[in-house]
């Protein structure tokens, strides 16, 4: 079985005049332990596919299946449930909140799921902040760290309730060359090594050619 | 501690400033609607206090005489008001027998004859005008707070002497009378000596100003007034309980009987209604502390937008938002209502040691002040209810941002 199958997905955005056919009628399936990237020109839709999969976003037609369950029909709490297990969310902005620390950050995940001890839980965040590079710093706010650190917490974040499935938009794209290249790297490491699917939207060619699939959109749909 | 209640705290954090001056003004809000409640409740009790030592809880006077029968006594010179189909007929008769009848009410602990008049006292070779009431000591001072009142002199001295006399402070003082000084009463018959035994102050004016007491034989020849009482005053078992129980002495009776809430309605008015103000304009404290705090968790919402978006994202729900921002408007009350009582019970401690002189209603030399804890419990209500609406709103406007829509604006 699949990790994740999409099928036949419609979405239009906007109201009225600028109401547009942002995906028209988009399938595939990702497969776990593999990278997936989504290229294609600004506006062809791939944020709008990343935030239906993600289940931040309803379709008006189409169906989303993680593992055996369709969950583009649930309930918001019951999405937000899927959320919270399933997936990880890293975003071209790292969206740290600037109250907690490092660590804190990545436990707010675990404390939602609530399966760990708090021992547990920040005995976990520090080995996903180590796994990231950031062992060291652990104890900073989000303001006292990089772009490119602050990025990477992000990551471990996204990592911290081992989700089958990490969406990416643009992780790299507010990052220099060195940063993004080693951001990419982390993301499609870790994404092997633990088993996990990675989808990410990108607009740097060469980033997207690094992984195992390259899905082409243009005007809402994906290229054969 | 729960997620939720940790990024309430941490929030509330990042806008310490706003979030301070709310509280302070819960703080105040509270602590100033205990001390007025405090104070004016205070005030009222011991008013209530002051006119049940004086005026006791509840007086049987005049008998009531249907038309019908009023004939009987038609040309007879008591015979005065007539109200409708009943008639007033000044005073209690047969004071023993009303006496005994309330045998039958076991609310009544206690029942005193009282005669009522008019005289003038001279003394210095001046005239003053008094009312001087004719009481037996033994059970009048069951029925009054006399004994507390006295401020010189003795009530011994008083018992004593079957012409002794007791004078009201400003009478004392308007005269120039001093224990001990002999006085002339003129009422209706031939004016009688007395001898001052002692001084009382109520601090009720009125009373301080024109009020003698004497003995009840004295008074019978000075108002010439062989038989019966002008009203009967009684005690109660509990002084709530005048209001029910006057209308059935007086159905069974036959005596107009009036409770002291009613004798005294105005200025139990006067003072609920000052207590109501009160309460209402220190209220407007904890509105407005209310309103900076619906404004600060505004700017809070606005402010943690992509927060709010990335939580979504990563599994809180909806309710898990609406509570992190309901929680810290709970987190702000529950503080502000604990300092806030406790600054009220360290305000009203030290309020009821200033010194005050009021005389007039009552005497006393400080302020007056009632410890009720239900000012305490209505203060935290208001203030809970007030920053709880207040959070609402906000609370609500987070939970129902869309994640996907405030992502999908700021990565563009
Ligand atoms: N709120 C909206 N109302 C109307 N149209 C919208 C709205 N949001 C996006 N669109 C349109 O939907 C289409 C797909 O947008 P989407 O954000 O998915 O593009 P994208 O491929 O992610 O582009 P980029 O590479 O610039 O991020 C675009 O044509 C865009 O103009
Ligand atoms: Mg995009």
């Amino acid at each position: 079985m699949s990790l994740l199958r999409v099928e036949d997905l419609h979405r239009h955005l906007g109201e009225g005049d600028t109401r547009c056919h942002a995906l028209r009628g988009v399938s595939f399936t990702i497969e776990p332990g593999r990278t997936y990237a989504i290229a294609g020109h600004s506006g062809s839709g791939k944020s709008t596919l990343l935030y239906l999969i993600g289940l931040l976003d309803i379709p008006d037609a189409g169906s989303i299946w993680v593992g055996d369950r369709e969950t583009s029909r649930l309930t918001d709490d019951e999405r937000t449930a899927v959320r919270n297990e399933h997936m990880g969310f890293v975003f071209q902005f790292h969206f740290l909140l600037k109250e907690f620390t490092a660590l804190e950050n990545v436990m707010l995940p675990m404390r939602k799921l609530g399966r760990l001890s708090e021992e547990a839980m920040r005995a976990k965040a520090a080995d996903l902040l180590g796994a990231v590079g950031l062992g060291d710093k652990t104890r900073r706010l989000g303001t006292q760290l990089s772009g490119g650190e602050q990025q990477r917490v992000a990551i471990a974040r996204a990592l911290a309730n081992d989700p089958g499935l990490i969406l990416a938009d643009e992780p790299t794209g507010n990052l220099d060359h060195a940063n993004a290249d080693r951001v990419f790297a982390l993301l499609s490491d870790i994404a092997h090594q633990r088993g996990q699917a990675l989808l990410m939207v990108s607009h740097n060619p060469e980033l997207a050619h690094r992984c195992d699939h390259v899905f082409r959109m243009q005007d809402g749909v994906i290229l054969p | 501690m729960s997620p939720a209640l940790l990024i309430a705290l941490r929030f509330l954090g990042a806008r310490k400033r706003a979030m301070l001056m709310s509280l302070t003004g819960i703080v105040f809000g509270v602590a100033f609607f205990v001390i007025t409640q405090a104070q004016t409740a205070g005030f009222e009790a011991y008013f209530i206090k002051t006119i049940l030592g004086v005026n006791g809880m509840v007086r049987i006077e005049d008998r009531i005489q249907s038309t019908r029968a009023m004939t009987a006594t038609e040309g007879s010179s008591f015979a005065i008001a007539v109200e409708g189909s009943v008639k007033y007929i000044p005073g209690v008769q047969h004071a023993k027998a009303v006496t005994d009848a309330l045998k039958g009410f076991p609310e009544v602990t206690a029942a005193s004859p009282v005669i009522r008049g008019n005289a003038t006292l001279i003394a210095n070779f001046r005239e003053y005008d008094t009312k001087p009431y004719g009481i037996d000591l033994g059970t009048f001072l069951n029925v009054s707070d006399l004994e507390t009142q006295i401020i010189d002199g003795s009530m011994k001295a008083f018992g004593e002497s079957p012409y002794a006399l007791i004078v009201g402070s400003r009478i004392a003082k308007r005269m120039n009378l001093q224990v001990g000084d002999s006085v002339l009463l003129d009422g209706a018959g031939e004016p009688q000596r007395f001898r001052v035994a002692a001084v009382f102050e109520t601090g009720i004016d009125q009373v301080d100003r024109e009020r003698v007491y004497l003995h009840l034989p004295a008074i019978r020849t000075l108002l010439n007034k062989p038989t019966g009482a002008s009203f009967i005053q009684l005690n109660l078992l509990d002084p709530e309980l005048a209001p029910a129980l006057a209308p059935r002495i007086q159905e069974a009776l036959g005596h107009s009987t009036m409770a002291w809430q009613e004798r005294e309605k105005t200025w139990l008015q006067v003072f609920s209604v000052l207590r109501i103000s009160s309460a209402l304009t220190i209220s407007t404290i904890i509105f407005i502390s209310g309103l900076g705090m619906f404004n600060t968790l505004v700017m809070i919402v606005v402010d943690k937008t992509r927060e709010i978006a990335i939580l979504r994202s990563m599994g809180y729900t909806r309710a898990d938002i609406s509570r992190i921002f309901m929680l810290q408007g709970g987190i702000v009350v529950a503080l502000g209502v604990t300092l806030g009582c406790a600054a009220a019970a360290l305000g009203t401690y030290t309020l009821s040691h200033i010194p005050i002189r009021i005389r007039g209603i009552f005497a006393s030399d400080h302020f007056v002040v009632l410890w009720d804890p239900w000012h305490y419990v209505a203060a935290a209500v208001i203030a809970t209810v007030v920053v709880l609406i207040a959070s609402y709103f906000p609370s609500r406007r987070a939970a129902r941002l869309e994640p996907g829509a405030v992502i999908r604006g700021s990565s563009s």
